[in-house]
């Protein structure tokens, strides 16, 4: 009896650490797949090209967001500038278009502004041994504050065509003529925000997965002691990841000010929380050395398809915050349940 | 008889020490835990180090391991002054370290835990999981045949086998200085076997190893030295033949020998003489 129920038991247990990491993001895929439904049986229109559209736009600055910070919970910390720092870099962007520099290499500063942010929230947690929770919450004041201070805390509007291109723009878009005059669009096409977002991911996952950096963010969440003592530069890799997610806040700031076709000083307020959201709904781990980029995007689908089902259906924003915030402590429940196992 | 000659002469004042540590400190605030050791370590040569909880023994070995840096104090390998300013620059000089913590990153899998910091990588830069994963299963085998478990966290195994990997790691690369704080603490009597029989392979191959440990048997078995600290202090150093264990204990407890302590081996020492 102990003999044949022996090696199946052994096979089990050899396969319930590797498969546990799975579970948690197949049941977040079966959230989402169940969401789904239930919103396009709600509301027929859910599911209409159009809001298809709409969700992946929208999805595409939390996902963003969510990659950035991602790697840096891995690594055991928290960023709570991104909402602060994407109103910066958007704004920053917005002011060099209104004086005359080209759309390109004023996004390029815009998210270069962000990323030094990032490297500064780094500096900060590695050589001044602040706290990332003290750290980073220095800076969603400092950035909030200097976009507005820059702007006098009014929008920059009529920025012309070219910067609306990257947030309202679309791959393979294909526009009819009409015999009235009007255009008719046929396909609208793949909105580049979606493109990047994707982009962004699988690079971010290669980075994670198959280079020595990603190995590197692991190990310092996972613990940072034992990282130092193998020989992995713990600071480097902190500052790594602190000014990436900077940078990545810069990167959702243009895209959501070229979306509104304005640089708006006060956008992405407690975008952070969402960004966290998506990330720990996706499997990551405050405490450090857990998540994954694939387990983000679909935490950030999870918030994006709520959010936009709810409005839909009409449901108040703010009855969407309390649903969210129930939903975050389900999935961390039901991650902790898994790891009691 | 024959055996102890020998042993004396492979360590002839003419051999060059590995190491060399003098005047070693190391303060903690008020509290100081290393107290001026001068200690020797050469090649082929097994070093016991002994002494009560808290005595500094980690510390000391901590210093030698770029892991923590000396108040005061200088450290010579081969003759040269260096500086053990990070773990990085005492391996560069061969020294590798088992942890009493073993040091490991617990969600990390064992090949990732044993190349830490010295990744595989391959032509592009990208890791080279595969190859780790083959030379892991090698290594390890050589230490525990049963380790089946490669791709697992290293949270989800026992304790032994954790202390397995920090071991594979410290004799898989170019190894010459190897600092081994309490190895065998959570081994069974297979694995502890096989942690000595891999002591004595070292020691022929010329490695100098200081072995922390508080296991008497062990040490009397594996040294070819032992030195005591006791409260930062080294207060023995002596030839494993010349002392009892109840001499080192007493070393260990009261930080001094036996007031009528002769040396064990005084008979053969004077009949070779
Ligand atoms: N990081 C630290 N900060 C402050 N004090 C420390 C630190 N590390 C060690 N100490 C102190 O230094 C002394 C020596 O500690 P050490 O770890 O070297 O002892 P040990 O001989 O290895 O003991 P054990 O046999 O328990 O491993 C102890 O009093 C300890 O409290
Ligand atoms: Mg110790």
């Amino acid at each position: 009896m102990a003999n044949i129920s022996q090696p199946s038991q052994g096979a089990w247990t050899r396969m319930l650490p590797n498969s546990a990491a799975a579970f948690h993001r197949i049941s977040a895929l079966l959230t989402l797949a169940i969401l789904v439904i239930a919103f396009s049986f709600a509301s027929p229109a859910f599911l209409s090209v159009n809001n298809t559209l709409t969700i992946l736009l929208q999805t595409s600055v939390i996902g963003l967001l969510g990659i950035g910070m991602t790697m840096v919970i891995i690594t055991g910390g928290i960023d709570l500038s991104v909402g602060s720092v994407l109103a910066l870099s958007g704004t920053v962007t917005g002011m060099m278009v209104k004086a005359g520099v080209p759309v390109v290499p004023a996004m390029m500063l815009g998210v270069c502004m962000g990323a030094a942010c990032g490297l500064f929230n780094g500096f900060v947690v590695t050589k001044m041994k602040i706290t990332p929770f003290v750290a980073t919450l220095g800076m969603m004041l400092i950035a909030r504050g200097a976009a507005l201070q820059l702007t006098g805390a009014a929008p920059i509007s009529q920025l012309g065509e070219a910067f609306g291109v990257l947030g309202n723009g679309a791959l393979f878009r294909v526009v009819e003529m009409g015999d009235n005059g009007f255009p008719r669009v046929i396909f609208p096409g793949i909105p580049y925000p979606a493109i990047l977002l994707v982009v962004v991911a699988i690079v971010a996952s290669y980075m994670l997965r198959r280079r020595a950096i990603g190995r590197h963010i692991y190990a310092t969440g996972s613990n940072e002691e034992a990282a130092r003592l193998s020989g992995v530069l713990v600071d480097r890799t902190k500052l790594i990841a602190y000014t990436l997610s900077g940078a990545l806040a810069g990167v959702a700031g243009n895209v959501l000010m070229s979306r509104l076709i304005t640089a708006q000083p006060s956008e992405g307020v407690m975008y952070e929380l969402d960004a966290i959201a998506a990330a720990v709904i996706g499997g990551a781990s405050l405490m450090g050395g857990v998540g994954g980029i694939s387990g983000t995007m679909i935490g950030a689908f999870i918030i994006g398809v709520l959010r936009n089902g709810l409005n839909m259906g009409g449901v108040s924003s703010f009855i969407q915050q309390i649903v969210i915030g129930f939903v975050v402590i389900g999935a961390v429940y039901i991650d902790q349940l898994r790891n009691r196992r | 008889m024959s055996q102890t000659l020998q042993a004396a002469a492979r360590f002839d004042a003419e051999t060059t020490p590995l190491v060399e540590m003098r005047g070693i400190e190391k303060h903690f605030g008020g509290v100081v835990a290393v107290d001026g050791v001068s200690l020797d370590l050469r090649p082929g040569e097994v070093v016991g180090v002994l002494g009560h909880n808290g005595a500094g023994k980690s510390c000391l070995m901590r210093i030698l391991s770029g892991a923590m840096a000396p108040s005061r104090g200088e450290i010579r390998i081969a003759g040269d002054v260096v500086e053990m300013g990070s773990p990085q620059d005492a391996r560069a000089h061969g020294v590798e370290t088992i942890y009493q913590t073993l040091a490991l990153a617990d969600h990390l899998d064992a090949p990732s835990n044993l190349f830490l910091g010295r990744e595989l990588k391959t032509r592009f830069g990208n890791l080279d999981d595969k190859r780790m994963l083959a030379e892991a299963r090698k290594v390890l085998a050589t230490l525990n045949p049963n380790f089946t478990n490669l791709k697992d966290p290293v949270s989800s195994l026992s304790g032994g086998q954790r202390q397995v990997i920090a071991i594979a790691r410290a004799i898989y690369f170019d190894v010459k200085i190897l600092i081994m704080d309490e190895p065998t603490a959570a081994l069974g009597p297979s694995e502890t076997a096989m942690v000595a029989d891999l002591i004595r392979k070292l020691r022929a191959q010329g490695i100098g190893i200081f072995l922390v440990s508080h296991d008497m048997h062990d040490v009397f078995d594996l040294c070819d030295r032992v030195v005591v600290m006791n409260k930062g202090k080294l207060v023995g150093a002596h030839d494993i033949d010349e002392v009892h264990k109840d001499d080192i204990l007493s070393l260990i407890i009261k930080g001094e020998l036996p007031t009528d302590w002769r040396p064990r081996n005084l008979g053969e020492l004077e009949a070779a003489r």
